[in-house]
């Protein structure tokens, strides 16, 4: 049992959708502080969208998103500007601006919420940048990295006002392997060193037995969560059969849904 | 008890050491305030090395191991090194995280100042390979049309349509607009000065010269850049950015056949059709105010036959040929130059509509020499 103090983020009972469409409801969970949380479901079952109103987005049909002790939803103003510095976002395609250096990309966060002058903060990007890998690409533009290094120099971003939780949408889309795996350590090691919670999209298999401390499963039909736990007890013991399938690659039989 | 904001006490001895004493909060709320306390009171020093006492530091995030990093670096102490003792285990492990050396190796370099002859030269080469890029484009395009326009299938009439739609007669309401008051603009400026004279009468002959010879192609060639030309630009530049000009290549399709050609046949059939439209419009304004005035309009009508001459409207016509022509042409390479990052669609738009309209004046004044020695 986890006291409050351990709870980085805790959604209640949201339901969100556009319009008159629900697309989930009765979304409860919590999110242990240092903990590598995956968003899991397939294709159209919500997962960014989920994300999306977990970052303060997308306004929810009703329901709570406690982040740092206050409600994302109800917040307005300077309290919602307080909640939203305590996590940065890495985005599906890293969203580098583009007529900035990488380094400038980096700085940007703390020349807009700090008081820092300009040798502090071209240090701490520049920390940053070589804890992602990337301090050698400093003075590039994002047009001229690879996918793999827009995201880390992304990473690198979102890490710079040393945030408490970081939240990626599908991290190690476009990567190679190689490069994925990279990227994978890097969110391990940032997780075990700095105590960095992560609330991490992905559909990539390979990522989340290798970093997932614990997964929710997301289901379009349902519209809710349908499994939670470790992704090696739900790939062998979740009692619903589309969940296991889904751990194991299996195609489901023509006709068929589990869930 | 754990301090939410951060003390800093400096003592320098008469020899030089400095020992700074750091104690409480160190992160990105409390190290500016800290910063600027040290940086005053050690500039102003005379120090030659010193010792951070960093061991009353309670917690310490990226912002105060810059600060513990810039004090090692002597970046307070006109480079005088000041080493950190007692930092705590954890603190220790970010600091050496990034060190000394990271810092000097990796810390942007200041560029090269650019040296005149140098940037003379390379404005030179870029100019000149632009002359090129656009000469080979016109062979491009000449080949294109040539290969094609006899061609239904090739030259997809569908899409020369569909742009001729969007590029015309969605465009006729802001070019009615602006005809009509442009005509009514001239005549009523002139009503005043030409009335000095008794001469208000030839409003009519002003305003059917001006709008037919000149004012009317030119408007609409404007236009035209401003609307449509820089559409062409942005929808090419788009695809080449999306890889689809790739995905034209790889299937066995020119580019310049499959895009380009039926956007300059659709300027070459819009652009005089909208430049007599625009003619019609600027002299309908001047006919208003002319009416406004008193005159009856067989008087403007005869003073307006009079003056104008089925040459100065082919002459306007022809024009709006070229400038369509050219509004399409330049659209379409700008297009097809975009270059790589989130910006060159938006580069490509400018330089679409720039390139346009000195070319169009260019031509303009081109017509207007042929013409002065043509009819002398």
């Amino acid at each position: 049992m986890n006291s409050d103090g351990d709870i980085a983020i805790s959604v209640k009972n949201l339901k969100l959708g556009y319009d008159d469409l629900v697309l989930l409801q009765n979304i409860n969970f919590d999110v242990r502080r240092a903990e590598v949380f995956i968003i899991l479901g397939g294709s159209g079952s919500g997962k960014s969208t989920l994300l999306k109103h977990m970052i303060g987005l997308y306004q929810p049909i009703e329901g709570e998103v406690w982040i740092a002790g206050r409600n994302l939803v109800t917040a307005e103003g300077d309290e919602r500007l307080a909640i939203l510095r305590n996590f940065g976002v890495m985005y599906q395609s890293g969203a580098l601006f583009g007529s900035l250096t990488v380094l400038e990309n980096v700085q940007l966060p703390l020349e807009e919420f700090t008081e820092l002058p300009q040798p502090a903060r071209e240090l701490i990007a520049l920390s940053k940048l070589k804890l992602v890998g990337l301090a050698e690409a400093a003075e590039k533009m994002p047009a001229d990295l690879s996918g793999g290094m827009q995201k880390r120099a992304a990473i690198a971003r979102a890490m710079a006002l040393d945030p408490g939780i970081l939240f990626m949408d599908e991290p190690s889309a476009g990567l190679d392997p190689i490069t994925s795996a990279e990227l994978d350590a890097l969110i391990k090691n940032l997780s075990r060193t700095f105590g960095i919670t992560f609330v991490i999209v992905t559909h990539e298999l390979a990522s989340i037995f290798a970093i997932a401390d614990r997964v929710i499963m997301l289901d379009a039909r349902a519209k809710t969560i349908i499994a939670e736990g470790k992704p090696a007890d739900l790939r062998d013991h979740a009692p619903d059969e589309w969940v296991r399938r889904f751990f194991n690659r299996e195609p489901e039989p023509a006709g068929a849904h589990g869930s | 008890m754990l301090q939410d904001h951060c003390s800093a006490d400096v003592q320098v001895r008469p020899d030089g050491y400095a020992t700074i004493v750091l104690r409480g909060r160190l992160d990105a709320e409390s190290t500016p305030a800290c910063w600027s306390k040290l940086e005053k009171e050690l500039r102003s020093a005379r120090v030659s090395a010193g010792q951070v006492d960093a061991a009353g530091i309670d917690f310490c995030d990226g912002s105060g191991i810059a600060l513990l990093r810039y004090l090692s670096l002597g970046g307070m102490t006109q480079g005088a090194i000041v080493t950190i003792h007692g930092l705590k285990p954890e603190f220790q492990r970010l600091f050496e995280g990034f060190t000394a050396d990271d810092y000097k190796t990796f810390r942007p370099k200041p560029l090269p100042r650019p040296r005149l002859p140098e940037e003379v030269g390379c404005a030179a080469n870029s100019v000149l390979r632009d002359l090129r890029e656009q000469v080979g484009f016109l062979g491009s395009v000449t080949a294109g049309m040539a290969g094609t326009i006899w061609n239904r299938k090739r030259m997809r009439w569908p899409e020369v349509k569909r742009v001729f739609e969007l590029a015309g007669a969605n465009a006729l309401p802001i070019i009615s607009l602006i005809s009509l008051l442009v005509g009514l603009i001239i005549a009523f400026e002139s009503a005043q000065p030409l009335a000095q004279f008794g001469a208000q009468i030839y409003i009519a002959n002003m305003i059917g010269l001006l709008m037919v010879r000149e004012l009317g192609p030119l408007m609409t060639a404007i236009m035209l850049a401003g609307r449509s030309g820089s559409a062409f630009a942005a929808e090419i530049g788009t695809m080449k950015v999306n890889e689809e000009l790739n995905a034209l290549q790889t299937m066995g399709l020119d580019p310049v056949r499959f895009l380009v050609i039926q956007r300059i046949m659709a300027g070459v059939l819009l652009a005089p059709l909208l430049t007599v439209y625009s003619m019609c419009l600027g002299v309908l304004g001047g006919v208003l105010v002319m009416l406004s005035l008193g005159f009856p309009i067989k008087l403007i009508y005869n003073q307006l036959i009079s003056s104008l001459d089925v040459s100065d409207i082919l002459l306007g016509i022809s024009k709006g040929l070229v400038f369509g022509i050219i509004v399409a042409f330049v659209g379409c390479l700008r297009g097809l130059q975009t270059r790589k990052g989130p910006s060159a669609v938006g580069e490509s738009t400018t330089r679409a509509v720039v390139s346009s309209i000195l070319l169009i004046i260019i031509a303009d004044a081109v017509f207007s020499v042929i013409i002065y020695v043509l009819e002398r």
